[in-house]
């Protein structure tokens, strides 16, 4: 694992207690459209007001102030042909300073945004298994076509029952599973390989849980957007292991929706407290 | 059924037939809006009459099956006067039977004659009777594709499928009196006729295709299998080769015809199969799913998303199909079923109203839509096992009773009506009710099959008195079939009777629809029953007058055809019917001259439904299809049973939308011929 895996695998960890902390109590608590829109409008603000702090408002002021003295000017002196032609040249030179000043602070704000919708993805990219329902579960493991395959079991549980599998696909090193699922429980999927053993994390249940479907490798793209659980080192047997999970259903808090919403309350949120909060976009 | 020698058989040429019933066109058109799914109540009395319709119920065996104890509830219903056998339609096929008791009157009321038409215009062209597509108009061409707007001031018209039966279906008469009226699988009604006051809720059975246009082609993948996709009856087979346990090249799916281009082609999806020997499963990657199936594995139903696209318009349509692992070594064999209609986003209009198929699968979940559920083809052509075809067949009659379910949980008064297949396709298959020689199968096996059509009959029975159990009491309850069930063991070519006795010309002649001379050509037969004149003024090269010298050939026909023997000396045609004396109605222009209804144990050729000939004019059948019941209106009676003491003497399918009728309420209308069955 090279060492930006290894620091989002730390940072993963910090992220994930708080929103465990954070995150649990309303989306787990209230429905998910309330749980969005409270996340959204308390982001909005939050987010105006760091963007405060790591940007240079002055500049963004003085930018701003120009682009007004430009428009101003078309405005006043509209018979003149050097005004004229010189306002917008300016207005534009200024939208190309406040965006200057505006990307150092959006790059910064990227990354807290980006773990935090790693962090809510959790919970609304999809549903839990409901008892009954199928699903696939994928096991990549190390090695190439001429390694050799290690022995590979699925412990069984109480939760889930096995229908078919494993089954190997030798052409991409992958062992996949057929499970149906029983009863509600958070307890992970327990496999043998070789002999090691290694774990997966299983959601079931109604409402809303967190959700991973993805276990990673050493990938620190994976590792990032599948915070939940801790990635499989180099050296081990198992390079990743995911399972499928039903794709949630709804305008505000469902599948890839959700994101949507997120952006467009926190945005409507942020321009609701900007007035009070005096900050420069 | 596939035949070596290249020509179509029935079930091929209904399957080519309803490749002209391409029903995307129809679907998208479907504009009225279903309010929502509450429950409702009929205006007026709260009626209630349920009507199980079991196709191909055979009174015989249900008689032998009551004696013995076997069907009790049955028997509760014959033992209080309520059973009797059913007048079938003349002839006694499926959508001329079913639309009998849609009319309440004969084919000529409602056109529907045959599986199979002709156009006498077109010199005998055959054609899928019950529904037709009419192509497009118009279009404007932007690269390979074609875009018809049907607006003004562009006024295109896009392609639709219609509805060929005429007349007036009872339910309209419950619309119109504000009773409300439930057919799930209603046979005889594709694309569903609209309801005009909105009492009417339909999906519609047997004729509504899959989403390759058929019947049904389910497509078979095989390490054996053919280098080149070969179209069989009914499916079509490709071979599969793997490299390290993955299919290589990728296998590809063929889908619904994308008619947006200006030369149509199908749809294909390319998805993988990665087999494991030693566990004897394999995993099917396609459109971003894995499915898991061990050998003898059916998979759940998968949604499969087929893309339509044209310039500026992103378009596509959801189908649904399910796979079989037959065998993963040493010859790995997938089957894949035909591809559904997705009922829960269908791209074609199968229910009135448009959205009460939506409102059943928000509750079950998907299902077969295709009018032909049980795959008979694979059967036939030796994909499927026998054991296979009857795990495939009691998976759909699975799905029926669970529809059933749902029918009578959203079911409070009115007229609730319920189609069963199973009876029909499972017996075209395993019956076999004789001690002689089966086609195909060992004494002991055709017993045991046979055996398997009688467990089916006593578990619709159990079903029948659940509903009597919750309705006996409230409703008027119906179970009727629309025939009965005879074996199939001899095939008689009509045609090449005809050629033999001079009535086809020339002597060499091998099909009507090929090497036929018309200028010397008195009749030639068409369809499972029907038999034609080659008319002067209505076939196009018509050589027979009307008056005289047809009355003369029609008498010398029919008593020439029914003094046929076997070379066993058994009679093989039981009567013929001349149209003119059986049929009446304003729908008679295409009715056959006449029908030629068999004994029990015979029936058309396979070659002669598409008009094709043989050296011999009757021989053994060789095919799984080893029943059927094209014969004679007094061969194949149906049955009828009912809570209610049933008074009519000889009562025909023709009865039963009069007695629907009549248990509402209402006047019989004058288009219908038939009565209560409840007087006398």
């Amino acid at each position: 694992m090279n060492l930006l895996a290894q620091i989002i695998t730390w940072i993963n960890g910090l992220t994930n207690t708080l929103g465990k902390f954070l995150l649990t109590p309303p989306i787990a608590g209230l429905s998910g459209w309330l749980s969005n829109t409270i996340i959204s409008a308390l982001l909005g603000p939050l987010l105006l007001i760091f963007f405060k702090y790591i940007s240079n408002q002055s500049a963004i002021q003085r930018a701003r102030d120009d682009m007004k003295a430009h428009m101003l000017a078309l405005k006043l002196f509209k018979d003149s042909f050097s005004v004229t032609l010189r306002a917008p040249w300016g207005l534009f030179q200024g939208a190309l300073r406040l965006l200057f000043h505006s990307i150092r602070p959006l790059l910064i704000m990227l990354v807290p945004v980006s773990l935090l919708l790693a962090q809510m993805g959790l919970w609304y990219q999809y549903r839990p298994l409901k008892p009954g329902e199928y699903t696939v579960v994928t096991m990549n493991l190390n090695g190439n076509s001429d390694s050799p395959w290690p022995a590979v079991t699925m412990k069984s549980t109480p939760a889930v029952e096995l229908t078919t599998g494993p089954v190997r696909i030798f052409s991409q090193r992958q062992v996949c599973w057929e499970i149906k699922a029983r009863q509600n429980s958070a307890e992970p999927l327990i496999f043998q390989v070789g002999d090691q053993e290694v774990e997966k994390e299983l959601a079931i249940g109604d409402g809303f849980m967190r959700v991973s479907t993805d276990r990673p490798g050493g990938q620190w793209w994976d590792i990032f957007w599948h915070p939940a659980e801790k990635p499989f080192s180099d050296d081990s047997a198992v390079q990743s292991i995911s399972i499928v999970y039903p794709e949630r259903l709804s305008w505000t808090s469902g599948t890839d929706y959700w994101v949507l919403y997120f952006f467009v309350a926190s945005l409507i949120s942020a321009l609701i407290f900007k007035p009070f909060l005096k900050v420069k976009i | 059924m596939h035949k070596d020698n290249g020509k179509l058989d029935r079930r091929e040429f209904l399957k080519q037939s309803a490749l002209t019933a391409v029903a995307f066109g129809a679907g998208l058109n479907a504009t009225r809006v279903y309010a929502s799914t509450k429950r409702r109540l009929s205006a007026g009395a709260a009626n209630k009459v349920i009507v199980i319709g079991i196709d191909g119920m055979d009174p015989g065996l249900s008689e032998r099956m009551m004696g013995q104890g076997l069907l009790p509830n049955f028997n509760r219903l014959r033992q209080a006067g309520g059973y009797t056998k059913l007048g079938t339609s003349i002839p006694p096929q499926s959508p001329v039977a079913w639309s009998n008791f849609i009319n309440g009157a004969g084919p000529g009321t409602h056109g529907i004659f045959d599986f199979i038409h002709r156009d006498p215009q077109k010199q005998c062209a055959p054609f899928f009777s019950i529904a037709e597509t009419v192509p497009g108009q118009g279009y404007w061409e932007m690269g390979d594709h074609k875009i018809q707007l049907d607006f003004w001031p562009f006024g295109h018209k896009l392609p639709q499928t219609l509805l060929r039966r005429q007349g007036t279906p009872f339910w309209d008469y419950l619309d119109q009196a504000g009773i409300w009226s439930h057919f799930y699988d209603l046979p005889a009604d594709y694309p569903p006729s609209a309801s005009k006051y909105g009492h009417h809720r339909c999906l519609s059975g047997l004729g509504t295709p899959d989403m390759l246009g058929g019947y049904g082609t389910y497509q078979h993948f095989a390490e054996d299998g053919p280098i080149r996709t070969r179209d069989e009856g009914g499916g079509r087979r490709s071979v599969i080769f793997f490299e390290n346990h993955t299919s290589k090249p990728p296998l590809k799916l063929i889908g619904p015809t994308n008619n947006f281009l200006i030369r149509p082609e199908p749809t294909t999806i390319e998805f993988l199969v990665h087999r494991d020997l030693q566990a004897r499963s394999a995993v099917i990657e396609i459109q971003g799913q894995k499915i898991l199936l061990r050998q003898g594995q059916w998979s759940r139903w998968i949604k499969l998303d087929f893309d339509l696209s044209k310039p500026a318009l992103d378009k596509h349509v959801s189908g649904i199909c399910r796979f079989y692992l037959q065998e993963v070594a040493p010859n790995f064999r997938l089957y894949v079923s035909p591809i559904n209609t997705d009922p829960s986003n269908p791209a074609t209009k199968i229910t009135e109203p448009p959205t009460f198929i939506k409102d059943i699968s928000k509750e079950l979940g998907l299902f077969y839509t295709t009018g032909f559920q049980e795959d008979h083809k694979a059967l036939s052509n030796k994909v499927f096992s026998d054991a296979e075809y009857a795990a495939q067949a009691g998976m759909v009659l699975q799905e029926r009773l669970n529809l059933l379910q749902y029918a009578m949980k959203h079911y409070d008064d009115g007229l609730l009506f319920f189609y069963f297949s199973s009876t029909d396709l499972q017996a075209h298959m395993f019956w076999w009710d004789s001690n002689e020689k089966h086609p195909t199968r060992s004494a002991a096996q055709a017993k045991h099959y046979f055996n398997h059509i009688k467990k089916l009959y006593q578990k619709l029975d159990a079903v029948v008195g659940d509903i009597l159990n919750r309705y006996g009491d409230k409703a008027t309850v119906f179970v009727m079939s629309d025939h009965g069930f005879a074996n199939f063991k001899r095939q008689f070519n009509l045609n090449t009777w005809l050629r033999q006795n001079g009535y086809i010309q020339p002597a060499q002649a091998t099909s009507v629809l090929a090497d036929v001379d018309w200028s010397r050509t008195r009749a030639y037969g068409l369809g499972i029953n029907g038999l034609y004149l080659n008319l002067k003024g209505r076939e196009r090269d018509g050589i027979v007058a009307p008056g005289s010298q047809r009355e003369e050939l029609l008498q010398t026909l029919v008593s020439q055809l029914e003094a046929v023997r076997d070379t066993n000396g058994q009679r093989v045609i039981r009567k013929v019917h001349r149209a003119d004396k059986v049929y009446s109605g304003q729908a008679t222009a295409l009715a056959p001259d006449l029908i030629v209804g068999y004994c029990r144990g015979y029936r058309a050729s396979w070659d002669t439904c598409l008009g094709g000939m043989t050296d011999e004019i009757l021989l053994d059948n060789d095919s799984a299809w080893s029943a059927d019941h094209c014969a004679d209106v007094s061969e194949v009676p149906g049955v009828l049973f009912s809570n209610k003491p049933i008074a009519a003497r000889a009562p025909a399918l023709v009865d039963m939308a009069p007695s629907i009728l009549t248990e509402f309420g209402l006047n019989i209308p004058d288009s219908m011929v038939g009565k209560s069955v409840f007087k006398t």
